[in-house]
């Protein structure tokens, strides 16, 4: 998929820093591929390193859900 | 590793799950789908099952359409028919039939006309004419009117309640003015008081393009022009009438539906002798099980017809004749909702699509290919068959997303590798014996197979080699052939350099597995046993236990014969129940259910133990842990023989570790080699409500471990200010994992939490 459509947005709280640069995630344009399809998302991650983080509720909503679909197409 | 590659939804391999023929061959073996034997009676085709169906539901009004759909007269029906229905309604079998003219008459009576006349119908170009009045020629005027056949109907009654006191004499007084209405409701031109002579007739018929008459009239013009018993034509005159100079009332009706059907084909051009469609009655290829039918008599009918209570009372002894034998006894069957014939054609068309959703993948996956099915049908339909070559087939074609099985094929892999151990016995390069005890005994009972080892190798002589690994059989459920191949190497290999030993195995499906694959003898340890007698120690058991027989033991009385000579040693009383032997249920381990559909294989263990408070014992591992994580008191066998309790059922990671310490205790204690363990630096702390989050997510402590140990070398993960956690996470082959952590003290890890995706994520860069 090539269009620019956001299919999920996490707002990002201030509460949550890269262990690893110290300095806090910010809403970042990311990407979930699986099964040769892909999905443009925005998630927290590290302005520095680049550590995406994917919340729980996330994963095991969502990101399940889509799964799912996709393994059975 | 190759075969753990993703498949893509964008590449399209396609093979036919089977040719046309073959999936006839299947399908005509389920005949769900048969008319129950007073439906296929009849030859006007009135679906009595249905009737009383309706009737019992109170629902008199659709049941009076169905009457008034099948025939004109449904009044002259239901009392003047003979009922070849009621002498084929299986009741027959276990006390009275069901009296299905008292329900036809009910329904007349106490349901009302379907309002509306329908659609406006066009007139027929072609007139037809009727002469003479009998039941056959008074039902055939019924027909064409129906038919939108301008008719005309001559008669020499003088009115319609005489025409039909004539016709149908033993029709009651209000019946009878009931059916004259209906009659001069219809849609026909009826010349009463008509002078029917032979030169009338002349006179009359060139005014028509079709010519029906009573057959008496026939005989009167036409002497010796009798009708065909099909198109009930008589050849010379070109004239429809009964074929029987005396036919009874449902012949009379019967002909003249069939009379109909002549009038259609000759109108259109066409030769009425062909392509008429199926008539008249059948013999219905329907099973209905009489086992469970409750023997009753029929509700006396007054003379003048049932009241409703009565009616329904009537209806609801037809015991609705139908085969579910397979799906009586099957939670898979009764969870799809779908009988096998049905279920096949859409596994069928669900392996056919290309692009586009594959609703039935799960479904595939869901049946526990444990040949149930194919003992409780009475035509053996082979439904594990079917579901296992459409798993083949979408494997082969990368339809099938490994999603579903992996958690189960690497799980084989780790038998097969970490876990694996093959050696002969001490002192012996090549051996007589080696005992197979199969990957879920030395998950769920180490101790036991330790013990039978030391048991077999010190009472068996010719030397007694081990082989500790999986048979295969979860690849092959999963319909992986590849890896099943791959395993069928090692194994042929190990059991080669061990000189070719006899198998002992100590699980049914490891057995038959391990036979099919190697065409070779395998012997079950249970028959070890009860040729060199109990090991000392061998606990006794004496409350009373319900065998349960493994699916793998399904058509082998040898092996369940065996395995109770084997319990009778051990003092064990068995407590007899319907469902064991072959027609034992699956447990749901069986083609990896457990792993597809948590909820089903809950079910399928719980229908295993229903209503039963006696403990369970089972001669496979699977069973003994499925039933024990559904709570009931279950135990192997061996458990017994070796006085090895296993306990409590262990989760996903303790079935590994399990696994990794019998194969290190049997290295050290009786090969005597040393083995290195290398403890992490660090701790992890695990809580029982983690675990049981573990267990339940298919997250191994292994992996767990992975992402700690990622996590101590490059220290990337989310700091949460809040609650002073930390969030990491580790991509392992198809899977990423997450871990919600805190570090107590330096080099402590206690986890609060773990999730995992397939999906990959990663930061866009445009
Ligand atoms: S037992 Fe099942 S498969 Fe066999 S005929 Fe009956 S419904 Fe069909
Ligand atoms: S029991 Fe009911 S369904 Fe079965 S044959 Fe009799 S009337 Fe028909
Ligand atoms: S093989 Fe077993 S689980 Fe599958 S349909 Fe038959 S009885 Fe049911
Ligand atoms: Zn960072």
């Amino acid at each position: 998929m090539t269009d620019n459509k956001v299919y999920y947005t996490v707002e990002t709280g201030d509460n949550l820093i890269c262990q690893k640069c110290g300095i806090p995630l910010v809403k970042t344009e990311a990407v979930f591929e699986y099964l040769n399809n892909s999905f443009p998302v925005e998630l927290p991650a590290c302005p520095k390193c680049g550590f995406v983080y994917v919340p729980e509720d996330l994963a095991l909503g969502k990101v399940l859900s889509v799964e799912k679909v996709l393994e059975d197409k | 590793m190759d075969h753990f590659k993703e498949r893509s939804t964008r590449d399209y391999f396609q093979k036919k799950l089977y040719t046309m023929e073959e999936l006839f061959k299947r399908e005509n073996r389920c005949i769900y789908e048969e008319p129950a034997f007073c439906h296929a009676a009849c030859p006007l085709g009135l679906d009595a099952k249905k009737l009383a169906f309706f009737i019992e539901k109170g629902a008199f009004s659709d049941a009076r359409a169905m009457l008034e759909h099948i025939t004109p007269f449904p009044m002259i029906l239901a009392y003047g028919c003979d009922a070849p229905c009621e002498k084929a309604c299986r009741m027959n079998e276990v006390g009275e039939g069901i009296n299905i003219r008292g329900l036809e008459r009910a329904a007349m009576y106490h349901g009302s006309p379907k309002g509306g006349k329908g659609l406006f119908k066009f007139k027929k170009k072609q007139k037809a004419a009727v002469f003479g009045s009998d039941l056959f020629s008074l039902f055939l005027a019924g027909e064409l009117a129906r038919k939108s056949y301008p008719t005309s109907f001559y008669v020499n009654q003088k009115d319609a309640i005489s025409l039909l006191k004539d016709c149908a004499p033993f029709l009651l007084k209000d019946d009878l003015v009931n059916e004259a209405k209906r009659l001069e409701n219809m849609d026909i031109k009826i010349l009463y008081s008509s002078n029917l002579t032979k030169e009338f007739f002349e006179s009359e018929k060139d005014n028509f393009d079709i010519i029906a008459t009573s057959r008496s009239f026939l005989d009167m013009c036409f002497p010796n022009d009798i009708p065909n018993k099909e198109t009930l034509l008589a050849p010379i005159s070109n004239i429809l009438s009964s074929q029987d100079s005396n036919p009874s009332v449902l012949q009379s009706i019967f002909d003249a539906r069939r009379a109909g059907v002549s009038v259609d084909r000759i109108s259109q051009g066409l030769d009425p002798a062909s392509s008429r469609g199926e008539e008249g009655s059948r013999e219905s290829r329907l099973y209905t099980n009489m086992n469970e039918a409750i023997p009753s008599n029929q509700i006396y009918e007054p003379e003048n017809g049932y009241i409703t209570k009565e009616a329904i009372e009537e209806a609801s002894r037809c015991i609705q004749c139908k085969c579910e034998e397979c799906i009586k006894h099957c939670v898979f069957l009764q969870d799809t909702g779908k009988y096998p014939k049905k279920l096949t054609r859409e596994i069928f068309n669900n392996v056919d699509i290309i692009m586009g959703d594959h609703m039935m993948n799960k479904t595939i996956n869901s049946c526990s290919l444990c040949g149930q099915c194919t003992v409780t049908c009475p035509n053996g339909y082979d439904m594990a068959e079917i579901c296992l070559d459409a798993r083949e087939n979408m494997v082969s074609t990368t339809k099938m997303a490994l999603a579903y099985h992996e958690f189960a094929l690497l799980d084989m892999l780790f038998s097969n590798n970490e876990a694996f151990l093959s050696k002969p016995q001490v002192g012996y390069e090549k051996c007589k014996y080696v005992f197979f005890p199969g990957c879920q005994a030395g998950a769920i009972a180490p101790d036991a197979v330790f013990k039978a080892y030391v048991d077999l190798s010190k009472r068996l002589d010719g030397g007694v080699g081990l082989i500790n690994g999986c048979c295969g059989a979860i690849a092959k459920w999963a319909g992986r052939t590849a890896i099943y191949e791959e395993c069928e190497e090692q194994l042929k290999n190990e059991i080669n350099k061990l000189g070719n030993p006899l198998i002992i195995a100590a699980c049914p499906t490891c057995k038959k597995t391990l036979e099919e694959m190697l065409k070779i003898e395998v012997k079950g340890i249970w028959d070890v046993l009860n040729e060199i007698g109990l090991p000392k120690g061998a606990l006794e058991y004496d409350r009373p236990l319900i065998m349960h027989d493994s699916c793998s033991a399904r058509g082998d009385s040898d092996m369940q014969a065996s395995i109770r000579k084997l319990t009778n040693s051990l003092g064990c009383t068995l407590k007899d129940v319907p469902y064991n032997g072959d027609m034992s249920e699956c447990c749901g381990y069986g083609g990896l259910v457990s792993y597809v559909n948590k909820e089903l294989a809950s079910k399928m263990a719980q229908s295993c133990t229903k209503d039963e408070d006696v403990p369970f014992i089972s001669y496979c591992m699977a069973c003994r842990d499925r039933f024990a994580r559904e709570k009931r008191e279950s135990m192997h066998v061996l458990e017994l023989v070796y006085a090895a309790p296993a306990g409590n059922p262990p989760d996903i990671s303790k079935k590994r570790k399990n696994r990794l310490s019998l194969k290190r205790k049997l290295l050290e204690e009786i090969w005597k080699e040393e083995v290195i363990v290398i403890n992490p630096e660090y701790k992890i702390v695990i809580s029982e409500d983690v675990a049981k989050i573990l267990d339940e997510r298919m997250i191994l402590e292994e992996d767990v471990y992975s992402v700690i140990e990622a996590y101590h070398e490059d220290g990337s993960a989310v700091y949460d200010e809040i609650d002073g956690t930390l969030t990491s996470s580790l991509r392992k082959g198809n899977v990423t994992f997450w871990l919600k952590f805190k570090k107590d003290e330096p080099d402590v890890y206690i986890i609060l939490g773990a999730y995992s995706h397939r999906m990959k994520v990663r930061v866009r860069y445009e």
